[in-house]
């Protein structure tokens, strides 16, 4: 990709290459290796085995081993990614091996399990594993997709001048009110004070803001009697208020799609660190109960 | 001078840096408070109404503050719509940002100071980010990290290593599946196998119910055991073919790679390959019904897992047992001919047995004197006398097997040879008649006995016939010329003579023991019952008959060693169909079990588990099985 870079007239080559591609898909390749190797040796010498396919089989042993193995290296990306680096083991190639080794787990660690599941210590570890993996491979589309939308959504407007540009609204309504009486005022006030531009966990998600008192302020606004003598005052602040909804629909648009961008970590992170405690104790009730 | 009012107006600079102060006086006695410009103190806040209050003086350094439309301010945090006061008590009044202090003027007037609260929040950039207070990504993590690890760990672990007897059971969510239908009363008492926390099950563990005892009392105590420890079942007690240690010197490392690498990293750890729970494992999954409806079946038995065959260990023994007498068999083709225990002395409390080849023609010393071909010849003596004998006395033809030799219960042996059952038919033990005319017999098996009955008896001789039928007193039996009865009977013609070897030491009589042999090869099972064995039912075409493997029809002296080589065997076993319709498997299994080499492998879960339930087992034994 070749951008012009600004008015200065230099152009920098660029060549952007995501985590997904990175180095033409080397880890895509050693992953899928991986997992082909793995049902390879399961389907063929396993099931030549005399024993019921088992975590407690020699196969079952040497996949459980690599699976834990790779869940305590991924699970360090969390410190890795603290530590900015550069050259053969950049951040970026330790995603990219993240995300392919990771998927990579369903495979080993299934086989691992041999298909033996019941409601114990030993599958509340892969279930969380599999809920890992999974919230991961929602943080893959949310990367994928959602900064061009981000950056769609945003335009030339920064995230800091979305909100200077509420706030100026609102010292506009403040000062445009001060000659309404109480009730025009109270309803301003409410504009002004009781709006919450981003709102909560799910709200945000879902981007449902349908109790907005910016809106209810409008609403109420235009049920005033606008004939008398702050007639063109109301008039005034209803226009600053139809512009602080549209100020605010491209605010709380950002912080959905950042939301959505974002949200997957809040089961990606604690589904971890349950996953690294739920795997301990799989491990030494393993070796507790030999 | 009148009272006034001394206003301060304090406004902080957008920028930063002092403050602007702007300071005017209003004479008294009356000031107003709002939003409107025409107020005299302007409070540009929308919370103020445009007229919010009054202010006036209300005598020296004194004053009343009062609102106008009702709306309600604040004097010293406490929210009033009028209220007097001394402005030398430092009071502050609230209306929405503003804060308007009081202090004594000069001439009893009053100084205000007049300030807003800027707590305007401006948010920043960082508000974009999605965050949850209480279930936050760090708070959730360290939650459910610590939970589980307390919960699915810790706790059981302390429960594990330090209390013994919980009355719950905490260790429950280790268990990986369910145990089988044999040992589903264990299922809440890890431990009753699990004995030691990082220990692999041991052998004792199990043996502990299923050690089969040097005696009766010792399996019974081990079967109380079971039984008082809730065990709905009796347990199958068992031993080793072999001693353990030999077992373990025996067993190579598996052939595969894989296996083999998993063998030596497990015996490294402590984890032995050759245990109990090497080969019988719980906690499997439990079958599939293929009803989705019902719950999955659990297993009546643990899953059984041949770790090793029995070629693997009996192939190259001497490399692993040096002083072992057992001979390679890699497989059935070189499986070693027989070499049955042939007993070479049946005297003293113990006869003494040797193994020896059938090809050798060794000779069996059973002390007893029987040729087999006389009693099977078709045309002599013998079958005249069954024919005579008849049907209604089990006769009625010449002799065959099955005259003497009769199944047992299980119709895999025979009943060990009884005189008085299967010979005295024709071999009368009778000596004289009672009162009631019935015959008197001689109690057969005890010397003494024999010698006591008839000590001081004289019977005369008669002249008829010596051959007569059962049932009728043998003259001969008493002949002997003027000497006891007793004599007579253990003396040639005598009723003892014919069968059993008889020596004299002066006048005492003395007759060789004589012990039967019941099984030739008691580390192998041969099965009667099956038809092309000779047992009941149809046999495949090439099955055998009695005769084609026991060649009693020929032989002529007792010493003859009747049974047939290992090649009889493979006449059928080890051959294809197209060979002989009787065609049969050559698994080393179909005549030796693992624990119990004498016995047949049982077939797969026999015996059945309901038929191992306590009130089943005591009726088995009460019928002697």
């Amino acid at each position: 990709m070749t951008q012009a870079g600004g008015h200065t007239g230099r152009v920098r080559q660029r060549t952007h290459e995501g985590f997904l591609r990175h180095k033409g898909f080397r880890w895509a390749f050693v992953a899928t290796g991986l997992s082909v190797a793995a049902v390879g040796i399961y389907f063929v010498v396993a099931l030549q085995l005399s024993e019921p396919p088992s975590g407690g089989s020699w196969i079952g042993y040497t996949l459980g081993t690599m699976s834990a193995g790779l869940i305590v290296w991924l699970a360090s990306l969390g410190i890795r990614k603290r530590a900015v680096s550069d050259g053969h083991y950049s951040l970026k190639a330790w995603v990219s091996a993240h995300v392919y080794l990771g998927l990579s787990l369903t495979v080993l660690a299934t086989l691992h399990t041999g298909f033996q599941f019941g409601l114990n210590i030993h599958t509340l570890a892969y279930g969380l594993m599999m809920l890992v993996i999974a919230s991961g491979g929602l943080g893959i589309w949310a990367y994928s997709v959602l900064p061009h939308r981000l950056s769609a959504n945003r335009g030339e407007v920064t995230r800091r001048q979305m909100l200077d540009n509420i706030a100026s609204l609102d010292a506009q309504l403040q000062e445009t009110a001060q000659p309404l009486d109480r009730a025009g005022a109270a309803i301003v006030r409410h504009s002004i004070e009781d709006t919450e531009i981003g709102g909560g966990f799910w709200q945000r998600l879902t981007g449902s803001y349908g109790n907005c008192a910016n809106k209810q302020a409008l609403s109420s606004l235009r049920s005033l009697p606008n004939s008398g003598p702050d007639g063109e005052i109301l008039a005034k602040i209803e226009t600053l208020m139809t512009q602080k909804v549209d100020a605010l629909a491209l605010a709380r648009r950002q912080m959905r799609i950042t939301a959505l961008l974002e949200a997957w970590l809040f089961v990606h992170i604690p589904a971890t660190f349950a996953l690294l405690a739920a795997l301990i104790a799989h491990i030494v009730s393993v070796f507790a109960y030999w | 001078m009148a009272q006034e009012f001394h206003l301060r107006l304090i406004t902080q600079r957008a920028a930063g840096g002092d403050p602007i102060i702007r300071e005017r006086s209003i004479a008294g006695p009356e000031l107003t408070i709002g939003r409107a410009t025409d107020s005299d103190i302007v409070l540009s806040d929308l919370a103020v109404d445009p007229h919010h209050a009054k202010l006036r003086f209300a005598g020296p350094g004194r004053v009343t503050l009062e609102s106008v439309g009702g709306a309600p301010f604040l004097l010293n945090d406490r929210s009033t719509q009028r209220v007097d006061f001394n402005v030398s008590g430092d009071p502050v009044a609230a209306f929405g940002d503003y804060r308007l202090a009081f202090a004594p003027g000069e001439d009893g007037g009053a100084v205000i100071t007049v300030t807003r609260e800027e707590h305007e929040h401006h948010p920043s950039p960082s508000i974009f980010s999605l965050k949850a207070p209480v279930f936050g990504r760090r708070n959730m993590a360290w939650g459910l990290g610590v939970g589980i690890f307390v919960i699915c760990l810790l706790v059981p672990l302390i429960g594990t290593l330090w209390l013994s007897q919980a009355k719950i059971h905490p260790d429950q969510q280790w268990s990986s599946g369910p145990l089988s239908k044999a040992h589903a009363f264990l299922e809440n008492d890890c431990k009753a196998c699990h004995a030691k926390a990082f220990v692999a099950v041991r052998d004792e563990t199990c043996l502990s119910c299923h050690k089969a005892g040097a005696d009766a009392v010792a399996e019974a105590t081990i079967l109380a055991r079971s039984s008082d420890g809730g065990s709905p079942f009796e347990p199958r007690l068992i031993a080793e073919h072999a001693p353990h240690n030999k077992l373990r010197i025996a067993t190579p490392l598996p052939d595969a790679i894989g296996p083999k690498i998993g063998a030596v990293v497990q015996r490294a750890l402590n984890h032995p390959t050759d245990r109990c729970a090497s080969c019988h494992l719980e906690h499997t999954k439990p079958e599939k019904t293929g009803d989705p409806v019902t719950e999955p079946l659990l297993k009546d038995k643990p899953t059984l897992v041949v770790v090793q065959d029995c070629e693997s260990c009996h192939s190259k023994l001497k490399m692993r047992l040096q002083k072992t007498e057992l001979i390679d068999t890699p497989d059935w083709g070189r499986h070693p001919t027989f070499r049955p225990l042939i007993m070479t002395s049946p005297a003293g409390a113990k006869p003494t047995f040797q193994r020896l080849q059938l090809k050798g023609m060794p000779l069996e010393r059973n002390g007893l004197i029987f040729p087999h071909k006389m009693h099977l010849d078709p045309l002599g003596g013998v079958a005249r006398q069954a024919i005579v004998l008849g049907k209604s006395s089990g006769y009625g033809a010449a002799l065959e097997c099955a005259s003497c030799h009769t199944r047992d219960a299980s119709g895999t042996g025979f009943k060990p040879i009884e005189m008085e059952k299967d010979c005295a038919s024709c071999h009368s033990l009778a000596y004289a008649r009672d009162g009631a005319g019935r015959l008197k017999s001689l109690p057969h098996g005890e010397l003494q006995k024999v010698v006591d009955t008839l000590n001081g008896r004289s019977v005369s001789a008669s002249s008829v016939s010596d051959r007569l039928r059962p049932g009728t007193i043998r003259p001969t039996a008493f002949a002997a010329n003027g000497a006891g009865a007793w004599r007579a009977t253990f003396s040639e013609g005598g009723a003892c003579f014919d069968c059993h070897t008889i020596t004299w030491a002066g006048d005492t009589v003395q007759m060789a023991p004589v012990k039967l042999t019941h099984r030739y090869m008691p580390r192998g099972a041969f099965d009667h019952k099956v038809p092309e064995h000779g047992g009941p039912g149809k046999s495949k075409a090439g099955g055998f008959e009695c005769v084609d493997c026991h060649k009693a029809n020929l032989s002529e002296l007792t010493s003859d060693v009747l049974i047939p080589d290992i090649a009889k065997c493979a006449s059928c076993h080890g051959k294809t169909e197209a060979q002989t319709k009787a065609a049969d498997d050559a698994d080393c299994t179909t005549c030796h079990s693992f624990h119990a080499p004498g016995k047949a492998t049982p077939p797969p879960g026999y015996p059945p588990l309901e038929t191992l339930r306590w009130t089943q087992a005591v009726a088995r034994r009460g019928a002697g099985a």
